[in-house]
């Protein structure tokens, strides 16, 4: 009996501690507090600032309560701001969807060519990297002040992002319903129509609304440089220090980003999981694909 | 017995059409508010023109000698703000998943408590610190954390949802407390996942601080705001170019350690 127990080669007692954890953790602490303390020492942070920081926030929240609820704050001044931000959202992504869309099928390596996915694929990147008040920042002289300028932005900064996930979406796809409707003499129109976009257009339709989600809070922001949206009345009410007006604009602004949000994910769910007991893929993308869009 | 029949067409339903009605109208009505009209893209498309010419040479004498600064107070605030942010996060992220909470309605005060705070923008989060503690890098560190923590708060309590729950069974079935069930057997799970989320972060971090100076949150967008006030378009894009470059190096060092972490 105890020669077989000897013979599972286990070893008696309890397993040794892997060695380097002490090490690991030393140098996690150095790569962390090394770079915080350049950081705070270089702008200037003192204790005493951050000490007094929760007080100076308390008072500012102390100021906006009881938020200004009359008639005309809410809806003469917040709401048709904050439906503007909505409607900003809305074309924005439409422009997006639509120029990545095409797009997409260019930056896609098992349907295009190789250096035409180097160039969309850096395309992508390229547009990706300059953040959406930056763009609007630079459009803001050539188009002027208002609305139209915010959506190019959030419109242009979608098409670098969606483009990203879109080829994605394509390059998963299953090959064999294209070689078969190739097989049975379909042309490149019937091998995308038939083939690709069955396959793909739940998800990137998912993609699409995740995209309005994010982009309904970036042209609420727009607005505090005068691209449109809700943005620029938090910047009037807190310049003339009216803060219970501003809490309204808070309020309303996370009231209706709240509300399509939850609408836009029960959308998002139904199309890609399919209706409530039919069978079908329930993954939503919570995994690390999506945290490229965020 | 249905072999070489061909399969029944799927039922056509009159849903999708009115959908699609309803989707294309709120589209047209949307545009109409934007300004959308293409005259006026015509119109746009000659100023655009006229206007790009003052963009170009960029200054990159100017540039030299006051870039460098406010660039490094950007990446000082990305800094500084994912490393406060995402350490607070950590334990909050534990709180708002069902796997881990420590009963029901911790989950569901932390899981709202998160929601509200992520739907404050970043640049929303800056003018109310701007105001509360007054112009500068303190309150755009200050925004960035509020950013950092509620988007690792959703990122991290999400992958914690997905974790194999059955170590922290076993973990549980030694006799170990709640807290040291979590620690043992689900945080070794998620743990690289939180850094690569931290790096992510910090890449989103950087994008936003370049843009906070323009709401006087201190950081490279300070000087843009500056500039473009004085017309000095030049100026100002040689300062985009610099943050173009800044952030797409950065970006593609996470990219590749993220990518190998995970």
């Amino acid at each position: 009996m105890s020669e077989i127990f000897h013979d599972t080669g286990a070893p008696a007692g309890r397993p040794e501690a892997p060695r380097s954890t002490r090490w690991i953790r030393w140098t996690v602490l150095v790569i962390l507090v090394v770079p915080a303390l350049w950081a705070a020492s270089g702008l200037g942070i003192s204790m005493q600032r951050i000490l007094e920081a929760p007080a100076d926030m308390w008072k500012i929240i102390r100021a906006m309560y009881p938020p200004d609820f009359s008639y005309n704050q809410v809806f003469e001044r917040t709401l048709p701001k904050v439906m503007e931000s909505l409607y900003i959202a809305w074309i924005g992504t439409m422009v997006g969807a639509f120029f990545s869309f095409i797009l997409s099928f260019g930056a896609a390596k098992n349907l295009s060519p190789r250096w035409l996915t180097f160039v969309i694929r850096n395309l992508f990147n390229a547009i990706r990297a300059f953040p959406e008040l930056l763009l609007a920042f630079i459009f803001l002289p050539i188009f002027g002040l208002g609305a139209w300028t915010g959506t190019l932005a959030i419109g242009l900064h979608s098409i670098g992002t969606l483009g990203k996930l879109s080829s994605e979406v394509i390059e998963g796809i299953d090959p064999g319903p294209l070689e078969a409707i190739h097989s049975a003499g379909g042309r490149w129109p019937s091998v995308m129509r038939f083939g690709v976009l069955p396959q793909v257009l739940p998800t990137i339709v998912a993609y699409w609304l995740y995209r309005f989600e994010i982009n309904l809070r970036v042209s609420a922001f727009l607005g505090v440089i005068g691209a449109g949206g809700v943005g620029a009345e938090l910047v009037s009410q807190l310049r003339f220090r009216n803060f219970q007006a501003a809490g309204t604009v808070l309020l309303v602004t996370i009231v209706v980003v709240l509300i399509i949000d939850t609408v836009s994910s029960m959308i998002r769910r139904r199309i890609i999981a399919g209706k409530a007991g039919e069978e079908g893929p329930t993954e939503l993308f919570e995994e690390p694909a999506a945290v490229g869009v965020l | 017995m249905s072999e070489g029949v061909r399969p029944a067409r799927p039922k056509k339903s009159i849903v999708p059409y009115f959908v699609a009605a309803a989707v294309l109208a709120f589209t047209v009505f949307a545009a109409r508010q934007v300004g959308f009209s293409l005259s006026q893209i015509a119109n746009n498309f000659d100023t655009a023109r006229d206007f790009i010419g003052r963009f170009f040479p960029p200054d990159w004498g100017w540039a030299k000698e006051n870039v460098p600064g406010p660039m490094i107070e950007t990446i000082q605030i990305a800094i500084l703000a994912s490393i406060i942010g995402c350490t607070f996060a950590l334990p909050v992220a534990f709180w708002a998943s069902k796997l881990t909470a420590n009963n029901r309605w911790v989950y569901y005060i932390d899981k709202w408590f998160l929601n509200v705070i992520r739907t404050i923008p970043d640049i929303f989060w800056a003018m109310l610190f701007v105001t509360g503690v007054g112009l500068g890098a303190f309150a755009g560190v200050l925004a960035l954390i509020m950013f950092s923590f509620s988007i690792m708060g959703k990122l991290l309590s999400e992958t914690i949802d997905s974790a194999d729950p059955g170590p922290l069974e076993a973990a549980r079935s030694t006799g170990a407390g709640h807290t040291q069930a979590v620690q043992a057997a689900v945080l070794p799970q998620v743990l690289p996942n939180y850094v690569a989320y931290a790096l992510y972060i910090f890449e989103l971090d950087i994008r936003a601080s370049t843009v906070l100076g323009l709401v006087g949150a201190g950081g490279i967008g300070r000087v843009l705001e500056a500039q473009r006030s004085f017309f000095r378009f030049d100026r100002v894009m040689a300062v985009v170019v610099v943050i173009f470059v800044i952030v797409f190096l950065i970006e593609q060092v996470s990219v590749f350690v993220r990518r190998r972490l995970v």
